[in-house]
């Protein structure tokens, strides 16, 4: 796992510090959306090997959820985003 | 049923038998501090930041982007409170919940080197400079109040154990112990 996550608040911090939460790619789905479609959003995902994109949580630090996009074989961080920041985007 | 409660540091007690003397590392505890957090909007959080360094006889410690805490020896928790209100921040008093520790001398960044996971080179960890962060596992707050002294802000329940860490990684250094306040 990488190592050093560089968050957008704090700047470099030891993994350490930071709690991992899983996917960042799922979207919630409506309400009325069907039974299959909650089935795969609560309990369902992917494992892919290369490019990841996670929600991490920087809990010993500035509390703020990030959205870290890595490589889980080569363990390079690409970029990593608040999560507040991606939803923003996600939105507009 | 009367409830007689009294107002004790945490570690209180566990000081006692070292030095009473500072040697040219020393940690002090401070007794008596005045610790405020804030919290505010995400789009007031650059009024407040320029408001919160103009609060008088205090510091400000960044605990995140909106996030704050107010530290002051010499002004009461109430009246920090007070200027908070004019920010229109949620504000807490955490004075008896938090324990302020200042480590200084000229091996300090040898000492917490061993706690702390960050660079606290004076070219990146700068005078005034403060973040929470992990310290001997434990989160906590760490500025850097001048050349080589900083501050700790801890929870009162981690308080003994960091005390504890951070004695015995100063050994080597003769880092001496005690109250201030």
């Amino acid at each position: 796992m990488a190592s050093l996550i560089k968050c957008p608040h704090c700047g470099v911090r030891p993994r350490e510090e930071f709690s991992v939460r899983g996917d960042a790619s799922v979207v919630r789905p409506s309400p009325a959306a069907s039974d299959e479609e909650w089935h795969r959003y609560v309990h369902i995902r992917e494992n892919p090997r290369g490019p990841y994109r996670e929600h991490w949580q920087h809990a010993a630090g500035c509390r703020r959820w990030l959205v870290v996009h890595r490589n889980n074989v080569t363990h390079e961080v690409y970029d990593v985003m608040d999560a507040a920041t991606v939803a923003k985007e996600v939105a507009q | 049923m009367s409830l007689s409660l009294q107002n004790r540091h945490a570690l209180e007690g566990h000081i006692s038998g070292f030095s009473s003397f500072s040697n040219a590392n020393h940690l002090s505890i401070v007794r008596g501090v005045a610790v405020i957090s804030i919290l505010v909007q995400p789009q007031r959080a650059e009024d407040a930041r320029r408001a919160l360094a103009t609060i008088a006889e205090s510091s400000a410690r960044s605990c995140g982007p909106f996030e704050w805490l107010i530290v002051s020896e010499t002004r009461s928790a109430d009246s920090l409170l007070q200027e908070a209100i004019s920010l229109d921040a949620a504000s807490v008093d955490q004075s008896d919940g938090r324990v302020v520790m200042r480590i200084a001398g000229p091996d300090v960044r040898r000492i917490l080197g061993k706690c702390v996971a960050v660079d606290l080179h004076p070219d990146s960890f700068a005078e005034g400079y403060s973040a929470n962060l992990l310290i001997a596992r434990i989160g906590a707050n760490l500025a850097r109040l001048a050349g080589d002294c900083f501050e700790i802000v801890v929870d009162r329940s981690n308080a003994v154990w960091l005390f504890e860490e951070l004695v015995a990684r100063g050994r080597e250094f003769d880092l001496s112990a005690g109250f201030v306040g």
